[in-house]
Formats: structure tokens, C-alpha cells, sequence
């Protein structure tokens, strides 16, 4: 089975996370191994999910015994992704500890330049590079950071290799930089939903993708309500009823606007909005959606 | 204006990215500009929102915003990262006789002007700080740069301050008085392996800018310390207000929590907790439950069943705000804007905003 890296991007609050947890539900259901990884410190999906813990080395996902263990879901923070990496290149314990109990590496970590976002991309290009320890999975999907995060994210490597020019950084960061940029390896995908901004700078976000790693990254309207025209037309005498009409024909037009705007240079994949409050059925739900759907 | 909020000269807005504080802040402005007051709104936005919303042409200066009903003045700036930053490290420099064009040329300083975690909100504050100190405005409401968590505002730029205050940085640092240099000093504490892990992973190269940057870093060192404890003075002193702007799920409402928890261990207020996109503007959220037993599966129509399922899935989520209301609402004001009609990316939609606000 080829591996695959699935990067899931977008700005801010148009559930990334969902669409990303839908994805990777879907890639496992479909015989392949899959891990889900969240960026950060905190983990979103244990709140949304009321699990005890999500770790660095992950856990099951909730709830699917039919899925054996192929979908697993794990929390990468930048500083354990370094200390990982070093740990495997330092190889000596001892050496390791001196390495990282020492105040000028911890200090080194908080704040030199991209190097957190610089392991992340290291640890995730970590299988097809045959470097670190083995992650063996068919399919990795990252629910990355938002817009500007992400695009830190995703430069971190050719920055790096621009500004350590010699030496194993610079090499590493260009190793880590041919992964990203190989669409037989990586796939991006920007989520956006029928609404201005969000469409906007997903559109933004998807063409500096593209400038950056070379590959076009297939966009997804999340929250598309389908509209029936008897709703849209349908006469009432209810005051709230026809202000609510109002609203969904505003919507209508909005979402068709939208769309058409998208549709100038991307065929998105269109998610339906999902009228439940709990996560799990939303992950569910969409991951339904998605089945149609060759990604 | 938010009752909570009629005596603060400084309105903090934060929150996650993706929330809609730029519109909430500019909503904020606006409100208070109406009520007489002269109002800058101020943003560190790299994707120019701000701009967009109030139909700004020009990112460089503040630009008065006309509209109608202002009877105050309303003031719109967007902070240029880059810029800030460097006229900080230039001012700082210059004091202390630096070579400034050596900083400024830095690879690490360059990348650590602008892409470092931190940076953003170092420069949002700096600039905050500096107009406060003008006095030329009542009030000046700051959106906070996009982060991931409510809380990286309040925590970055003590992590940037760390790396001038702690003692790391003097390792890298040229003799000064004791006339012991970098590599002098690590191999005479002993240090020596650790550097050479740090050269095989980084590269030599890497090593002797990091040592360059520090080198000149020292020269504003002081000015950084004396700005930073000035800003925090400004931020819990009791002019400032923090406003924080979530969107509704059971999440991000988590994380106000947790958020306003954090918060007043630093000794900051935090005044107002808004809701936005609570529900569309259309749904009535109070409706008697009877009227819902109206519609039967049989005689309801299209639009009535599309109403049904809207309404009670805005209901189900409303349990979520009842009980985060009862746990916040002793902290701090909570407010639900509900989505409005219409995206809010100009004036009018701000104007709007405002309207809710007050309602």
C-alpha cells in the first residue's frame, strides 16, 4: 500500500477537525491504517470526545471495534516532535538527557526560529524519508493549524534550508521539503464553508499552498445546507416562519455566490451541514458524506 | 456599550482564531464612537480583516472612519508586524549605540521578527502601549492576533521576554566585563558535549548566527525588559479590559473556561465573555414549547419541517449555553450575538453588530 500524508487546513472555525476526524474515519474503514494527528499542546478531540487522555504515540479512537485498531488518534506538540527526532540522532541516553536537561536547549526550543514547526513537518515526512522511528501507517491525516499557522507550518523546512545553507539541518530541512512538494506522497485539503471570509482566505490559503509546494489542494464546502424550492417558495401566514424563510433564501443565494466563486479553479467536495450536537455523530455523519468521495 | 465595559480606556478582545473578534472589536469601536467617544481600533491581522471590514485602503496609518452616526471619532489601524517590530529593535538599538543594520540583517533575527511564535503579540501590545502613552484616544480596543488558544496572547510574549531575561541568552553572548567568550565559557563549564549535539543537529552555521543574534540582541535587551513590564502594568491595571469572543460549541466554550480561569490568576480582568453566531437571526429561541406540538408529522409542510429541525437543533446546542451560563455568569458578563443576516464584511455589517451589542 503507498503511503499517504493528508494535511487538513482552512481558516479558523469552519471544522477542520471534523472534516479531518471524517477523513481519516473514512480511509480506515476502507481496510487502510490509519492515524489522525492534532497539532499543538491541547488536545481538541478529548474534549470533543470526553476521552481520559490523547497522547504523542496515540490511542484508539472511540467506539469502532470493527475498525481493529486501524484508526488511531495521537497529539503532536512541536517540542515533542524535536525531542523525539534528537533523541534518535543523539541516540546515547545520557548524551540525550545532558542535551535536554540543559537550560540553553530549553530555552533554544521556545524560541528559535520554526524549529517546533520544522519537527512537526520532520516527524510527519518521518516514513517516506526513512528517518526517526518508524510510523507505520498507510494514511496519516494532520489536522493542521489555521490559515497563517499553517502556512508557518508548511514554510518552516524551505526557510530553514534557505537560512542553514550547510550542515544536517539545512540537509534535513530539504529531505523534509521534497516529501511536501510530492503529490504521489502528500495531499492538502483546505475546508471552507458558505460564507465570505472563510471562502476567501481558504481560496488565498489554497494558492499559497499551491506557490509553495507545487500541488493543488482539493477544497471542501463543509456546512452546504441543500435548500428544497418548495422551502424557499412555500407561502405561510406564521410571522417567524417567513423570517425564517428570508433567512434560508438569503442562505440560498449566499451559499450559490459562493460556490460559483470556488468553482472558477476548484471542483470542491461538498459536505452537508450536520444538524447534531455531538461530535461523534457529526464525525459519523460526514464521514457518510464522504464515502462518495475519491480523496 | 457593554455595561461591563463603560469605564475601560483599553478593551482587549481575544479569543481563538476564526471567531469573529476583528467584527466583535470593530463592533465594540463603533458602539463607543456613537456613544461620543474618540475610538482606535487596532489589529494585527496578516489576513487584513480589519481592512476589509471597515473598507480601509491604506494599512499603514490610522484612518478615521466616517459614518453618520458616529458622534465621537472612530479610528481604524492594522499593525504591521515587520515594521513594529523593527522601529522597536531601531529605537532600543540606536539608545544604546548599536550596530543596527548588523541586526536587522540577521537571518534568525529576521525570521524571528516575523515568524516566531510570539512576535505578533509582542508587537500588538508594543503598539498598544505606545498609542496608549500618546493619550490622543478615550479608548482603544486591540484585536489580538489570530492564535490557536485564547490564553497564547497572555503567554507568548513572556516567552519571548524569557529568552532576554534568562541567563541562556549570556551564553551566547561576546566577553563583556568578565572577558570570557561563547565558547570559552562552555568548554570551561563543562558544556562542551552538549554544544557539540547542538552542532551536529543544527549545523555550524546555525550555531554562529545564534551567537551573532545574541551578541547584538544584548544592546536592546534592557529596553525590552522596561517595555515589557510596562505593557504588563497597562494590561492589569484597571483601565484595561479583556473581552473574550467564542464561537458556540462545547469546545471552544471549554476553553473560555478555562481561558477566564487563567486569566485571573495573572491578575488581568476579564470583564466580558461574547458569544458569537450564537443561532441565525431569524429562529425564535423562546418560543412556547406547545406551539412546537402544532406541527404533526402529517399536516406540517416543507418549510414548517425545515423550521422544526433547525430550531431543535439550535435548542439542543442552547442546553450546552445554559449550563456554561451558569458556571460563567459570576465571572463576567455573558452575551449571545446571534449570526447575522448577512455576512459581516463592511461598515454596515459592523454597524449591525453594534445594534446586537446593545440589545
Amino acid at each position: 500500500m503507498t503511503m499517504e500524508i493528508i494535511f487538513v487546513t482552512g481558516k479558523g472555525g469552519v471544522g477542520k477537525s471534523a472534516v479531518a476526524a471524517a477523513l481519516a474515519m473514512q480511509k480506515a474503514q476502507s481496510g487502510r491504517k490509519t492515524l489522525l494527528v492534532e497539532l499543538g499542546r491541547e488536545s481538541f478531540y478529548q474534549n470533543a470526545l470526553n476521552l481520559s487522555a490523547v497522547s504523542y504515540h496515540g490511542v484508539t479512537w472511540p467506539g469502532f471495534p470493527q475498525l481493529e485498531g486501524r484508526f488511531t488518534l495521537a497529539l503532536w506538540s512541536g517540542p515533542e516532535c524535536l525531542k523525539e527526532y534528537a533523541l534518535y540522532l543523539l541516540k546515547i541516553e545520557s548524551l540525550y538527557r545532558l542535551f535536554f536537561e540543559n537550560p540553553v536547549t530549553r530555552t533554544l526550543i521556545q524560541v528559535a526560529p520554526a524549529l517546533p514547526e520544522l519537527s512537526i513537518m520532520g516527524k510527519a515526512t518521518s516514513g517516506p524519508r526513512r528517518v526517526g522511528p518508524a510510523l507505520n501507517y498507510d494514511t496519516i491525516v494532520i489536522d493542521a493549524f489555521a490559515t497563517g499557522h499553517f502556512m508557518a507550518l508548511l514554510r518552516a523546512p524551505l526557510g530553514m534550508a534557505e537560512a542553514v545553507r550547510f550542515g544536517p539541518m539545512g540537509e534535513q530541512s530539504r529531505s523534509i521539503n521534497k516529501v511536501l512538494s510530492n503529490p504521489e506522497l502528500c495531499k492538502y485539503v483546505v475546508v471552507a464553508f458558505p460564507e465570505e471570509l472563510p471562502v476567501v482566505e481558504g481560496l488565498e490559503l489554497a494558492q499559497d499552498i499551491q506557490q509553495t509546494v507545487g500541488i493543488k489542494p482539493t477544497l471542501v464546502m463543509n456546512r452546504w445546507q441543500e435548500i428544497s424550492a418548495s422551502v424557499l417558495q412555500e407561502h405561510s401566514d406564521e410571522e417567524y416562519l417567513q423570517r425564517f424563510q428570508r433567512h434560508l433564501q438569503r442562505l440560498e443565494q449566499r451559499q450559490n455566490e459562493l460556490l460559483a466563486l470556488v468553482k472558477e479553479n476548484f471542483l470542491p467536495v461538498m459536505l452537508p451541514q450536520i444538524f447534531e450536537v455531538d461530535f461523534s455523530k457529526v464525525v459519523t455523519a460526514l464521514t457518510a458524506s464522504l464515502s462518495e468521495v475519491k480523496l | 456599550m457593554i455595561s461591563s465595559l463603560t469605564s475601560a480606556k483599553v478593551i482587549i478582545c481575544v479569543g481563538s482564531g476564526g471567531v469573529g473578534k476583528t467584527t466583535v472589536a470593530s463592533a465594540i469601536a463603533f458602539q463607543a464612537a456613537e456613544e461620543g467617544k474618540k475610538v482606535l481600533v487596532l489589529t494585527v491581522d496578516p489576513a487584513k480583516r480589519l481592512k476589509t471590514t471597515m473598507g480601509l485602503s491604506d494599512t499603514e496609518d490610522m484612518v478615521q472612519i466616517k459614518h453618520p452616526s458616529l458622534t465621537g471619532e472612530l479610528w481604524a489601524a492594522v499593525i504591521d508586524n515587520k515594521k513594529t517590530f523593527d522601529d522597536f529593535v531601531r529605537r532600543a538599538a540606536a539608545k544604546a549605540g548599536g550596530n543596527v543594520d548588523r541586526i536587522l540583517k540577521n537571518r534568525l533575527y529576521i525570521q524571528l521578527s516575523t515568524t516566531l511564535s510570539g512576535s505578533q503579540e509582542f508587537t500588538a501590545v508594543e503598539k498598544l502601549y505606545s498609542v496608549y502613552e500618546s493619550q490622543k484616544f478615550d479608548l482603544i480596543v486591540l484585536d489580538t492576533p489570530p492564535a490557536q488558544h485564547a490564553i497564547d496572547f497572555l503567554v507568548a510574549p513572556q516567552k519571548l521576554s524569557e529568552l532576554f531575561n534568562d541567563n541562556i541568552a549570556k551564553w551566547f553572548r561576546e566577553p563583556g566585563t568578565k572577558g570570557v567568550g561563547i565558547f570559552t565559557r562552555l568548554v570551561q563549564t563543562g558544556t562542551k558535549q552538549v554544544m557539540k549535539a547542538l552542532e551536529n543537529l543544527t549545523g555550524s552555521e546555525f550555531i554562529g548566527e545564534l551567537a551573532d543574534f545574541f551578541r547584538d540582541v544584548e544592546k536592546w535587551q534592557t529596553r525590552l525588559e522596561e517595555r515589557t513590564s510596562a505593557v504588563h502594568r497597562l494590561l492589569v491595571g484597571e483601565q484595561s479590559h479583556f473581552v473574550l469572543v467564542t464561537s458556540f460549541d462545547e469546545a471552544k466554550l471549554h476553553e473560555a473556561e478555562q481561558f477566564s480561569k487563567e486569566i485571573r490568576k495573572g491578575g488581568y480582568r476579564l470583564s466580558a465573555v461574547i458569544i458569537n453566531r450564537a443561532y441565525p437571526s431569524g429562529l425564535r429561541m423562546n418560543v412556547t414549547p406547545g406551539l412546537d406540538l402544532q406541527f404533526s408529522a402529517k399536516s406540517s409542510t416543507d418549510l414548517e419541517r425545515a423550521y422544526m429541525k433547525t430550531q431543535n437543533y439550535y435548542r439542543d446546542r442552547d442546553q450546552i449555553f445554559e449550563k456554561f451560563f451558569i458556571r460563567m455568569g459570576r465571572e463576567a458578563q455573558v452575551l449571545r450575538l446571534p449570526e447575522l443576516e448577512s455576512d459581516v464584511s463592511d461598515l454596515g455589517g459592523v454597524e449591525k453588530m453594534a445594534r446586537e451589542l446593545k440589545a
